[in-house]
């Protein structure tokens, strides 16, 4: 046998194959979507903050009063350490990079004619993304000092609040932002 | 809740339609056995998701999406005993003669026969290869191998499968 003809028996022998079997993958989209949704967003400490002083507030004493009491221990061992180690200062999560990290912003959407991504780093102004080989993944790079950013997509004029490279996700308005930290937790560090 | 978080997610499952069936198919030519491939399959997208923050932009996106499912693959036949189950295709005639149809049958049986006991770091380039339609260079990406290598183990593996062709017999070789 020739080595095209062999190659091409190669290749018509796998196409075959799946073109035989691809029938049990009918409908994987709509499952993969259903348990990527089932996975609960991360809300911020905030977020936690807000439920827990919500209407329940009579049923919660008792976890602030214990929230408070741990809260108290840990300033004054905060306060105690922060006379003898001096690197200790400010807040570790935007502070420990003093240069601007690279992140990357980047979102599946096939079809799409503009993508853009708005947040507080960019005074919610669009930055457009780019696919530039039209394989539907959308990116920016983009440069920002260590730091907490809120963002979001918007598809098509279409708001999108939940990235799944999100720290965690806020609800503003209605609508859900997605949050990154640059810096000692997040992108870049 | 669920509804608003599906509406967030609903642009991954337009990449899995685009994606699954390449993938899928990269997962049935590694692994040589449908149900494992349709559970790889659905793992590599998932695990794609979740990993979205290491894509890096001077990869084509299939390029990586075939990476993660290559991993899988690798790592899923580490775990299990090696058992390809593939059914066996109806014979499709298209206008041929019946004694070409038997002829080519015969020849595509070898062929399938010949994949599934090619030793697994033989069969995956030739997968990603005639299947997938990479480049050496992508193939050295996605299975972690120098170039040369790919196109050593292309060559050696098309090898083998012309033997078991041409000697009338299914080869034998240990798992690769």
């Amino acid at each position: 046998m020739r080595e095209d003809n062999l190659e091409e028996t190669i290749k018509n022998v796998l196409q075959r194959e799946v073109s035989d079997e691809v029938f049990h993958i009918e409908g994987l989209e709509g499952r993969i979507v259903t348990e990527l949704a089932g996975q609960l967003p991360k809300s911020s400490p905030l977020e936690a903050l807000k439920r827990l002083l919500a209407p329940t507030r009579g049923a919660r004493l008792g976890q602030l009063a214990v929230i408070g009491a741990t809260a108290a221990v840990f300033l004054v061992l905060g306060v105690f350490l922060a006379g003898r180690l001096p690197f200790l200062e400010g807040n570790p999560r935007v502070t420990v990079t003093p240069s601007g990290n690279e992140v990357l912003f980047i979102m599946p959407a096939i079809g799409a004619q503009s993508v853009t991504v708005v947040g507080s780093f960019n005074a919610w102004e669009a930055t457009p993304l780019s696919d530039e080989n039209g394989d539907g993944i959308w990116t920016k790079s983009i440069s920002l000092p260590p730091g907490r950013y809120e963002y979001a997509f918007v598809i098509d004029g279409r708001w999108w609040g939940q990235d799944p490279l999100a720290d965690e996700y806020v609800r503003s308005f209605g609508a859900y932002n997605s949050v990154r930290y640059v810096g000692l937790a997040g992108d870049g560090a | 809740m669920r509804a608003s978080l599906e509406g967030e997610t609903e642009a991954w499952g337009e990449i899995v339609v685009r994606y699954k069936e390449a993938v899928f198919g990269l997962c049935l030519g590694f692994l040589r056995n449908r149900a494992d491939a349709e559970d790889i399959t659905h793992d590599t997208f998932i695990r794609a998701y979740e990993n979205l923050r290491r894509y890096r932009l001077e990869k084509r996106f299939s390029t990586w999406i075939f990476t993660i499912a290559s991993n899988l693959c690798r790592n899923h036949l580490r775990h299990r005993r090696y058992h390809p189950v593939i059914s066996p295709s109806d014979p499709v005639s298209g206008g041929l003669d019946p004694a070409a149809v038997v002829a080519q049958e015969d020849r595509w049986t070898r062929v399938r026969e010949g994949l599934d006991v090619l030793p697994y770091g033989y069969r995956a380039p030739l997968i990603l290869r005639y299947y997938n339609d990479l480049s050496y260079r992508e193939i050295a990406e996605v299975l972690s191998l120098p170039e040369g290598t790919v196109k050593t183990r292309i060559h050696r593996g098309k090898v083998m499968l012309k033997q078991a062709i041409e000697k009338d017999g299914v080869i034998h070789y240990e798992r690769g």
